[in-house]
């Protein structure tokens, strides 16, 4: 266990910048709040919640994938270390869940894994929930990491962090100068915030409710037909959620050959469920919406024995239709 | 923009999109929202939501926003002018509207009252197709919420009545005070991100920038002086349509065309090709190649929003500015840099040396304009016209206490048929339009892989009634035919579509719908009718 004077972070992070590639929250010229590479944006202190979370660092929006150029096909991968420090507990828990699905069947995605490897991961605690959207708690986590996934953990102690090292990768990031040994009374502080901290977007009830209804097939047809009626279909909700990883595959032309590039999808596009035959087993916008909820929220549990959701409230913030998770739950928890 | 303009005094979007949030009521006619303008009908269905506003939709098909809406009207295809003088007729009738507005605000009241005399709920029902109970609902629900806000977009223009329509829904607002209060108005939502900024900046046959007639001296004297020629013609130009139906005839012998692409767009599409090919000179300015820069002499490779720095005026007449994000590819430039070339080559020395030079000028010759300047734009997000002085904060809704004109002045208007109808030979009414995921004749969105799955060829639109009777289904490829071209494509049976309409976009150059409508204007905008010609369907 260390501490960090939170004067000190910057310095910390130019320490790292020399060897790796360190994104961190950091505003752009309008003032939001995105995570952007060290530089490209400015610090005031702020971690939140950016409005795309940290999967963007592993499986960014758009990437090359293969390369045809002449006779030659090569693999594009892309192994810089990187470090990202504010990563949220929910933004975490969306790593693992994707490390895991991106590893399934012995099936290793090797673009996916080449960043993963070289990333290190400075997650930092939510004493307060960064935002009235955020529903960690109800999914039966807290806002903190207790299990070892992260690298480094930060807890906010006021003008100072405390951190603790879950990894080889953590332990040498604490090796910086800029850090200091903590106290015996940081140990008692981390108890308090943990104590202290939730997270209070959606009542547990709901959740725990809405799940139970899927689980039992009482949700149907006509429920997501009415509720989709309000769907734009620009895809927002898939693009934000930390565990969603469904992608598409283009080849564009360049100078020398070919750019096999893959991009985010959303389920909530007709095409993305549309066969060559014309034959859509999606075939309405209800039938996408359901599916993409019984996905996270039942089908996941019965595979992984948890739910696809972490709760970051992020698919709320960016719904221009309020269909984000924490309205659909309630209106299937509304349900009699 | 012509109807609005003879109205009221100014043609553009009367409200801003944010007072939508605090709106009661909505009337949506000829616009299907959430396919066209999706952030608007996100405001729209988010109203409804969290603050129980209603909503009335008019739509000869169900749109998705008629599935949401309290009240679907669901008129015939051009019967605009007759479904809202019948809902006027309503509102008088039980003495809905707003007499202190119409007295104090507005003239022409008492012929008005004449006209819509005529429209009882009955004969209403007979021309449009919807029965006199919901007609009434409707009418009460518009003129009875406190703050209404009425929107249109297309579907009313583009009819050789289309500003008919658009003077009858002025009508409409003025009868029962919906206009010059936030959250009202009659708002025509615009089609591009800056087609509002090419109308006020005089890409128009008859005004300068900010609506300046052509014909008035003064005008012509401050321009002159301005760009320091003289000689300036008080004539007003040709409209598009006008312009190429010339070409063809070789009254126009050159044509320079920017970012538009009317060998897909135009009516008539086999008449429009004629006349493309017998101009002498054609010049095209576009991003990408297109079908209609096939037919030129000169292709000026222009640049896209993201390679240049400049304003766009949106449909709130929210004037922004956008920065560039990357260098232009390769042999391509501003186009003001292009139009700056060529007009100097042309013997006219045009020297602007950035974006900010030119808004400069704007600025300077256009009173709407004139305290949006560069170094404000530079700190707000957009700045909405009229905007007299740099201290003035803009203008989010117009007609305040007063009309831009004057007083509103009610221009009643009589039902007329569209000018091609079904008939024995050509039984269906084909209505054309566009579908979410592609934008116009697809020379951007085709050439994105995500857009082009979403919706991935021309298909005729029919009723499933219709498909019975012809003896087709899902996927069965028909022809369709109009008396000025015709068609092979796929049907997709759609509940929405009422019997005897079918529907069809323009999107597909491949399949292009406008290889069979009709070259009919409205007389006073010059918009074509899209919306209605007459065809046959036949199983292949």
């Amino acid at each position: 266990m260390k501490t960090l004077a939170k004067e000190m972070l910057e310095g910390l992070l130019r320490d790292i910048s020399r060897k790796a590639l360190v994104y961190c929250p950091q505003r752009n010229e309008r003032g939001d709040l995105l995570l952007l590479p060290l530089g490209e944006g400015t610090t005031d202190g702020c971690i939140g919640k950016t409005p795309i979370s940290a999967k963007i660092c592993l499986f960014p929006q758009i990437e090359d994938v293969v390369m045809f150029a002449g006779d030659g096909i090569s693999k594009v991968t892309d192994g810089r270390e990187t470090v990202v420090f504010g990563v949220r507990p929910c933004d975490m828990r969306g790593i693992v869940f994707m490390d895991r699905f991106m590893s399934r069947d012995n099936l290793v995605d090797p673009h996916y894994f080449a960043r993963r490897e070289a990333m290190t991961c400075m997650v930092v605690a939510c004493n307060e929930p960064p935002s009235e959207t955020c529903f960690c708690t109800a999914t039966g986590k807290r806002p903190f990491l207790t299990a070892t996934h992260y690298d480094v953990q930060f807890f906010d102690a006021g003008d100072y962090f405390i951190a603790l090292a879950g990894s080889k990768k953590g332990n040498r990031i604490l090796e910086d100068r800029h850090f200091k040994a903590a106290a015996e009374k940081d140990i008692e502080k981390v108890k308090r915030i943990k104590e202290n901290s939730s997270a209070a977007g959606m009542a547990a009830g709901e959740l725990e409710d809405a799940i139970k209804k899927l689980a039992e097939d009482r949700v149907d047809g006509l429920f997501w037909e009415k509720l989709a009626l309000r769907c734009i279909k620009c895809g927002g909700c898939a693009y934000v959620c930390p565990t969603c990883t469904c992608y598409n595959v283009q080849d564009y032309p360049f100078e020398f050959g070919y750019r096999r590039c893959r991009s985010w999808d959303s389920c909530l596009f007709s095409g993305f469920t549309r066969e060559t035959s014309g034959h859509n087993p999606r075939a309405t916008q209800g039938a996408r919406l359901a599916r993409r909820y019984e996905h996270k929220l039942k089908y996941d549990l019965m595979k992984y024995h948890e739910i696809g959701c972490v709760g970051c409230g992020r698919c709320s913030d960016v719904c221009p239709v309020g269909l984000g998770a924490i309205e659909i739950v309630r209106e299937i928890a509304l349900m009699p | 923009m012509a109807g609005l303009a003879a109205s009221f005094g100014s043609g553009a979007m009367t409200n801003s999109i944010p007072e939508m949030d605090d709106a009661d009521a909505f009337f949506v006619i000829g616009s299907n929202t959430t396919e066209q303008h999706p952030l608007v009908a996100a405001r729209i269905i988010e109203a409804m939501r969290l603050k129980n506003a209603k909503l009335v939709v008019a739509d000869p098909r169900r749109i998705g926003l008629a599935k949401l809406a309290d009240i679907h009207l669901m008129h015939r295809v051009g019967t605009d002018v007759a479904l809202l003088n019948g809902m006027m007729h309503v509102i008088l009738e039980k003495g809905w509207e707003n007499k202190a507005f119409i007295a104090e605000r507005t003239e022409n009241f008492d012929s008005l009252r004449e006209v819509v005399k005529r429209y009882p709920p009955e004969k209403t029902a007979a021309i449009t197709g919807v029965d006199p109970g919901t007609l009434s609902e409707a009418a009460e629900l518009y003129a009875k919420s406190a703050k209404t806000m009425l929107f249109y977009a297309m579907g009313i223009t583009q009819h050789t009545t289309g500003t008919d329509n658009v003077k009858t829904l002025a009508n409409l607002a003025m009868l029962t005070g919906h206009i010059g209060f936030p959250s009202t108005g009659v708002n025509p939502l615009r089609g591009q991100n800056n087609v509002q900024g090419a109308c006020d900046m005089g890409a128009l046959p008859d005004v300068f920038s900010g609506y300046q007639r052509v014909s008035d001296d003064d005008v012509i004297r401050k321009f002159e002086r301005a760009w320091g020629v003289g000689g300036l013609s008080r004539e007003p130009g040709l409209t598009v349509t006008e312009i190429l139906h010339e070409a063809g005839t070789g009254g126009i012998k050159g044509l320079y065309i920017m970012g538009e692409n009317p060998a897909v767009s135009d009516p008539e599409a086999r008449a429009v090709e004629r006349c493309l090919r017998k101009v002498e000179f054609l010049v095209v300015q576009d991003i990408f190649m297109t079908e209609t820069a096939k037919f030129a002499h000169v292709i000026l490779p222009a640049v896209s929003f993201a390679e240049k720095t400049g304003t766009f005026t949106n449909t709130e007449r929210r004037v922004q500015l956008s920065r560039q994000a990357m260098k232009p590819l390769k042999g391509c430039l501003d186009e003001w840099k292009i139009i700056c070339g060529v007009a100097t080559r042309a013997g006219y020395r045009m020297g602007y040396d950035s974006p900010e030079e030119i808004l400069r000028e704007i600025n300077e010759v256009t009173p709407s304009y004139r305290g949006i300047t560069w170094k404000r734009l530079e700190t707000v997000w957009g700045i909405a016209w009229p905007c007299p002085n740099e201290d003035h904060p803009g203008t989010p809704f117009l007609h305040k206490e007063r009309f831009v004109r004057g007083l509103g002045h009610f221009d009643p208007r009589e039902y007329m048929a569209a000018f091609e109808v079904p008939d024995e030979q050509y039984p269906f009414l084909l209505t054309t339009g566009r579908v979410g995921a592609q934008y116009h004749t697809g020379t951007m969105t085709r050439k994105i892989p995500l857009l082009e799955r979403e919706a991935p060829g021309a298909v005729l639109e029919i009723s499933p009634e219709d498909a019975v009777a012809l003896r087709v289904r899902e996927g069965s490829m028909v022809g369709l035919e109009s008396r000025r071209g015709e068609l092979r494509l796929p049907v997709h049976l759609n509940p929405d579509i009422p019997k005897g309409t079918v529907f069809g976009t323009f999107h597909f150059s491949e399949k292009n719908m406008n290889a069979l409508t009709i070259c009919a204007l409205d007389p006073v905008a010059k918009i074509p009718e899209y919306k209605s010609c007459a065809v046959s369907v036949r199983r292949l």
